[in-house]
């Protein structure tokens, strides 16, 4: 072989390698999970890393059956061939709660090459070989039950849920409930009341118990499935699942570092059947009771006129769905006006009170007549109706024969009677102009939109220039820096006008004028005080080209020579680049 | 010539129009003295159809449902009546009426609500606008007059305190936007516990009162508040929505 083509290759082989690592180290995103396979008592490690690139944490949507989160960034580098390349890596701990295949994502991660959508999958097992999974489910459980086997509909029910946790294991936090319950209905969310239970022997180990309670009821008939899973937060060693010291995996690690550690516990399930309220045999004076009751009425006052009311009490009481019933019905009749019951407030939690306010008509009514109330009895499985009455009353007419229109008040607990009048105000006459449906309220309309910013403009405007003038006024020097400019433009147009006019003595004196005046007001100088000197000291970049303006300005001035028209516009144009210049200085 | 001629068509139409309603307003109003009152009804409705919104029209209506004996439509026109004119005494009073002869509870507000509502919003749009016109050139003169700036700038206190108050007063008003009346236009109208049919009864509403949405559900029902309980009712079975 040839040394040239030996050559050759070996630049071949090198530039291969340098385009290799270049293709190696490109800008990438990945994720990965380790391990994929776990058991639902273990946990994973998803990593996501950013390769020659930086890149901020991708937020992992919420998964059910398992806890992700964020441990932290870390970072790699590595040099191969010579070429270094990095590595930012975001670390998440990822906590099975159930078993099942779960794939986490699709996220996007966001670098500065690009973009890339990201996803991992993640089985979790139980597998019936795992003796650790065997031994979470011996050492703690749930267990539910209900009160009775099956209920009526709007009949409460309790639900008692006991949890079991051996006497060694801690536990931190208030516990969770996670599904497993009816997701429509029953009565309302769920509120569970826990308290702690007695020690219980179970096989010659000790358990702790915990008892969450609750009392529901269901607003339809058929079959309610309960089996919540119960979520406790265990106390465990840090870092360590498997290797908890001593072969027990609640012992704690030599050390004492613990970390708290959600676990969802195994709990039977058990299934309520709710059964309907009988249709058939409804008596018709069935207002939704369901349980125990008893009935009471009172009727007051029993001697009235007419067009003055009488109140009816009712209460009913017992232990049942007390809240959900309606007031038992009144008959109605023509002889007297009967309004709308009332629930009124009491303070006992184990009875209702109804209020209904009617208005005799007639002095011939002698009673009113008789009140039942029907409810279906849970513990007989029957229809029961209690009646109250007829309640003997005395009407008597009242002396004006005309009928009066009472208005009562009842949202209020003491009734309030008036007299309103007899009749409604007559008819409006026929109005000034006709508004229409299309008609834009003015403050709605184009116009307005425009108009109404103006004074608050016009109020800016006025703020601005007060301000402005505050200040010139507190500040002469600046007043004067400000108007400098327009004192030379006026000298200025004076020398032109004088040069169109060939008036040359005129010219140099405008001119002469345009740099007492410029400078003067420029550095803030006296009028006596603006000299090629003073304002040299000032500004002493131009020293140069100001005194040279102003000899030539006074010799030509005074002199007799005679100048041309060029030469005169170039002066005016140094002088006017001169205090351009001088515009743009920090003096 | 034709552009003339459509000139006056658009100035004299309005004209005749405006003759043409208040025609059929006053033949409403015979019809009202007459004992006629389904016909000043229909014919009060009409203008209404026509796309009229006057408070009079409301108020007329709304007297010649109740002698009719519809409860719910007098309530319902009391009510938007009321809404344009909140101070007006005979509405006021009719209104109340016609909740008692319904055996209704009058919508309970607290004081600083009767206070707000005590203005429509058209009145409290125009305080607004006049509060902030006034505030403006309270502001621009006491910059142009420095030597009057201290008092101007304590009389300003007095047109922003309107101004504050102007927009609480609108923003009662688009309370009523979100959370709207209804009316109860039919008799047997039971609020339930849930929004799902077959759910246990709550209680009783009477034909014609007046009840305050709380929030709906998509399926068409609302959850009204009334005498202080609120339950659901089906909206298209029991009630009619009312809106400023």
């Amino acid at each position: 072989m040839k040394p040239e083509s030996r050559k050759l290759i070996l630049l071949h082989l090198f530039l291969g390698t340098f385009l290799l690592a270049q293709g190696v180290f490109a800008e990438d995103v990945q994720i990965s999970i380790q391990p994929e396979l776990i058991s639902r008592l273990d946990r994973a490690t998803l990593k996501v890393e950013f390769i020659d690139a930086k890149g901020k944490d991708v937020e992992i949507p919420k998964i059910d059956g398992l806890d992700i989160r964020y441990q932290g960034q870390s970072s790699e580098t590595r040099i191969v061939n010579f070429k270094s390349s990095s590595k930012t890596i975001h670390t998440y701990v990822v906590t099975p709660k159930k078993t099942g295949d779960y794939i986490i994502g699709p996220v996007k991660a966001r670098f500065k090459g690009g973009e890339k959508t990201l996803q991992a999958n993640l089985r979790v097992v139980e597998p019936k070989d795992d003796p650790e999974a065997q031994q979470i489910a011996e050492v703690m459980f749930a267990h539910i039950s209900a009160s009775s086997g099956d209920p009526f509909v709007q009949q409460p029910f309790d639900l008692t849920l006991k949890v079991y946790i051996r006497g060694d294991i801690q536990i931190a936090g208030s516990f969770g409930l996670q599904g497993g319950m009816p997701e429509s209905g029953l009565d309302g969310e769920l509120e569970w009341d826990v308290s702690r239970g007695k020690r219980e022997e179970i096989n010659g180990t000790i358990f702790n118990t915990y008892i969450l309670h609750t009392t529901t009821k269901a607003l339809t008939a058929g079959n309610f499935t309960f089996q919540p899973g119960v979520q406790v937060n265990v106390v465990i060693p840090r870092q360590r699942r498997r290797s908890y010291g001593f072969d027990d995996p609640f012992f704690g690690d030599f050390f004492g570092r613990q970390e708290t550690r959600p676990i969802v516990l195994d709990c039977n399930q058990i299934e309520v059947e709710v059964k309907p309220i009988p249709v058939n045999s409804r008596p018709e004076s069935f207002t939704g009771g369901v349980g125990l009751f008893d009935f009471d009425v009172q009727v007051g006052p029993a001697k009235v006129m007419t067009g003055e009311p009488i109140t009816v009490k009712m209460r009913i009481y017992g232990e049942g769905n007390l809240s959900k019933i309606t007031p038992p019905s009144i008959e109605e009749n023509h002889e007297f006006k009967l309004y709308e019951a009332r629930t009124v407030s009491s303070g006992n939690s184990n009875e209702v009170l109804f209020e209904q306010v009617m208005i005799p008509k007639s002095d011939a009514i002698t009673h009113i007549p008789e009140i039942e109330f029907s409810y279906f009895n849970t513990q007989t499985a029957d229809f029961r109706t209690i009646s109250r009455g007829p309640f003997p009353v005395t009407v008597e007419a009242a002396p004006q024969q005309t009928a009066q229109i009472i208005a009562t008040v009842p949202g209020s607990v003491q009734q309030e009677t008036q007299i309103i009048g007899r009749d409604i105000v007559y008819l409006k006459p026929v109005p000034k102009c006709w508004r229409t449906k299309v008609t834009i309220p003015w403050y709605r309309t184009k116009i307005a939109y425009v108009l109404l910013p103006l004074p608050a403009l016009l109020l800016i405007i006025t703020a601005i220039a007060s301000t402005r003038i505050n200040i010139l006024k507190r500040n002469p020097a600046l007043a004067r820096r400000q108007q400098a400019p327009k004192v030379a433009r006026k000298y200025l147009q004076k020398a032109d006008r004088a040069l169109k006019k060939q008036d040359h003595a005129t010219y140099y004196e405008a001119l002469w004028n345009t740099l007492t005046a410029y400078f003067g007001h420029r550095l803030n100088l006296p009028p006596g005080e603006v000299t090629p000197q003073k304002i040299g000291e000032l500004i002493p970049e131009e020293i140069e080209s100001i005194n040279q303006l102003f000899c030539t300005i006074e010799q030509r001035r005074y002199g007799s020579d005679k100048i041309g028209t060029e030469d005169l516009e170039t002066l005016k144009k140094q002088i006017t680049t001169l205090m351009h210049k001088c515009e743009r200085m920090k003096i | 010539m034709k552009c003339l001629t459509l000139i006056l068509i658009a100035l004299i139409t309005p004209i005749i129009s405006a003759s043409a309603f208040e025609e059929t307003y006053l033949r409403a109003q015979n019809a009202y003295d007459n004992g006629n009152y389904a016909e000043a009804v229909v014919l009060y409705q009409d203008l209404i159809r026509d796309g009229l919104t006057n408070m009079e029209l409301h108020y007329n209506l709304a007297n010649a449902a109740f002698k009719d004996g519809d409860l719910p439509l007098a309530v319902r026109h009391y009510r938007l009546a009321w809404y344009q004119a909140p101070r007006d005494p005979d509405i006021q009073a009719n209104l109340h009426f016609a909740l008692n002869a319904a055996g209704a509870i009058e919508p309970t507000s607290s004081l600083q609500e009767r206070f707000l509502k005590s203005l429509s919003n058209d009145e409290w749009s125009a305080m607004a606008l006049g509060s902030y016109l006034l505030l403006a050139l309270i502001l621009t003169l006491s910059l142009l007059i420095r030597t009057a700036s201290p008092v101007l700038l304590k009389l300003s206190l007095l047109p922003t305190a309107l101004l504050i108050l102007s927009f609480a007063g609108i923003r009662g008003w688009s309370r009523l936007e979100r959370s709207p009346e209804w009316v109860v236009v039919k008799a047997e109208a039971t609020a339930l516990h849930s929004p799902i049919n077959g759910s246990a009864a709550y209680y009783k509403i009477p034909q014609g009162a007046l009840v305050q949405q709380k929030r709906t559900d998509p399926k068409g029902w609302v959850e009204v508040q009334y005498d202080k309980r609120s339950g659901w009712l089906k909206a298209d079975d029991y009630i009619q929505r009312l809106s400023p």
